[in-house]
């Protein structure tokens, strides 16, 4: 019998691809080809996964390595276009109608990380949200700690002028 | 004694909870005594709290059939996998339900149980389900109710979440060995899902209060009240599903607050 992957693990472990994707595209249809060509990526590769290793990192590994594949030929095929321009677009809408506890706080801040650049993004993401230990981002991305550590500091404080001092009363909006 | 100095990545490690214990103490300590070093950490504090806020809910956004299909398409299992899916959710369940007695015995231990750890599942595997998510939709919500009042052997009511947000999509039965859980699905304008799952306990089981559980992404309050476990799953924060729970919870305890019928 060939190479297989937990099949329950794969289907769970999309949602978070899927947002992970997109952070990296700030936009969602584009964001799901990514996903969709990562498991596929994941299933060419299955021979390389190990049974009870994080799954989580793996499929992260594997779709940050996707990604930079597709930008660097994408770059090559349309040197003109920049696939920076759409950053900040329709990807990093806060789901309105989710919570009467939206606040302009969350807003503004969702609206500013798409306009960080990606891999700023993409570190200060993994680590707040995802809340990966920084040697796992470090591995996902192919990066050195230390380069973990300075991009962090500069998303951290680049998202800190954008949205101004946070009012530690976050203010409630009907 | 002084403290090694503070430096940025120290921060972040701090903020990111990274941190050993004693080093977090003496950051603690030399935040007390920085005023700007504290406005930068609690700024930073503050950004990872309104990302995960903002970005967990784009986690219970409907997943793609086709994203579906390329993680299950193992050759030509595909199929299979669909058979396997359900058989292992009846399993489990089933495994959930032998096996109360002794989830109750960690309930008051205050350990983990399998109860909520099933639900969280449950729910993974029914609120991405493109195609059919429930049994019976929400337009037949009397058939249901009356389903599942036959079935569970006691009166069901589907709570009405409107007012925070959730409209009722409808309801399925998870088969077990010996007793059914009840399965009834909301969804919000955010089409972001929710599932409340009851099953009946021995008779005179100890109540227990709300208990929150994260498991895959997935949060679950659960709680037992009458006789009967309650789980409500969601990949909301924990703050918007206790606020969701509570309403759930009213309602269960007075049923004619509930929808029956409409």
């Amino acid at each position: 019998m060939t190479a297989s992957l937990p099949h329950a693990d794969l289907v769970a472990a999309i949602p978070r691809l899927r947002r992970y994707a997109r952070v990296l595209m700030g936009d969602s249809t584009r964001a799901d080809d990514l996903v969709q060509d990562t498991l596929a990526r994941a299933w060419e590769k299955r021979a390389l996964w190990q049974a009870g290793t994080d799954l989580r990192a793996w499929l992260f590994t594997i779709m940050h390595n996707v990604f930079v594949n597709q930008r660097v030929l994408a770059r090559r095929d349309a040197r003109n276009v920049s696939l920076d321009d759409d950053e900040g677009g329709a990807g990093w809408q806060v789901p309105v109608a989710a919570t009467q506890l939206t606040r302009i706080e969350l807003i503004e801040t969702m609206q500013s990380v798409g306009k960080l650049p990606v891999e700023q993004r993409e570190v200060l993401i993994l680590a707040a949200v995802e809340e990966m230990r920084y040697e796992e981002i470090a591995h996902v991305m192919g990066i050195p700690v230390g380069t973990v550590m300075s991009r962090l500091s500069r998303a951290r404080d680049k998202l800190r002028r954008m949205t101004g001092e946070p009012t530690m009363q976050l203010k409630v909006v009907k | 004694m002084n403290p090694l100095p503070i430096d940025d990545d120290a921060l972040h490690a701090w903020v990111d909870g990274q941190l050993p214990a004693a080093r977090r103490a003496e950051v603690d300590e030399m935040l007390a005594r920085d005023p700007e070093l504290a406005a930068r950490a609690a700024a930073w504090r503050a950004q990872n709290t309104l990302l995960r806020e903002g970005m967990d809910a784009w986690l219970e956004e409907p997943v793609p059939s086709r994203l579906v299909e390329a993680a299950t398409r193992d050759n030509a299992q595909a199929s299979q996998w669909r058979s396997w899916a359900a058989a292992a959710a009846i399993l489990v369940v089933g495994v959930a339900l032998g096996w109360s007695g002794r989830d109750m015995t960690l309930v008051r231990a205050g350990i983990p149980t399998t109860f909520a750890r099933e639900a969280a599942f449950a729910h993974a595997i029914y609120t991405t389900d493109a195609r059919r998510p429930v049994e019976v939709a929400a337009s037949d919500t009397q058939g249901l109710v009356t389903w599942l009042t036959r079935r569970l052997g006691q009166p069901a009511h589907a709570p009405d979440l409107t007012s925070v947000g959730f409209e009722l999509v409808g309801g399925r039965l998870l088969a077990g060995n010996e007793k059914p859980t009840a399965l009834l699905m909301y969804e919000n304008g955010a089409k972001q899902r929710l599932t409340l799952q009851w099953r009946k306990l021995a008779p005179g089981t100890e109540e227990a209060q709300f208990r929150y559980e994260v498991d895959n992404g997935v949060g679950v309050f659960y709680w037992i009240d009458d006789a009967c476990a309650y789980a409500l799953s969601g990949s909301l924060d924990r703050r918007q599903l206790l606020a969701v729970a509570r309403v759930a919870y009213g309602q269960i305890v007075s049923p004619e607050a509930a929808v029956q019928a409409k």
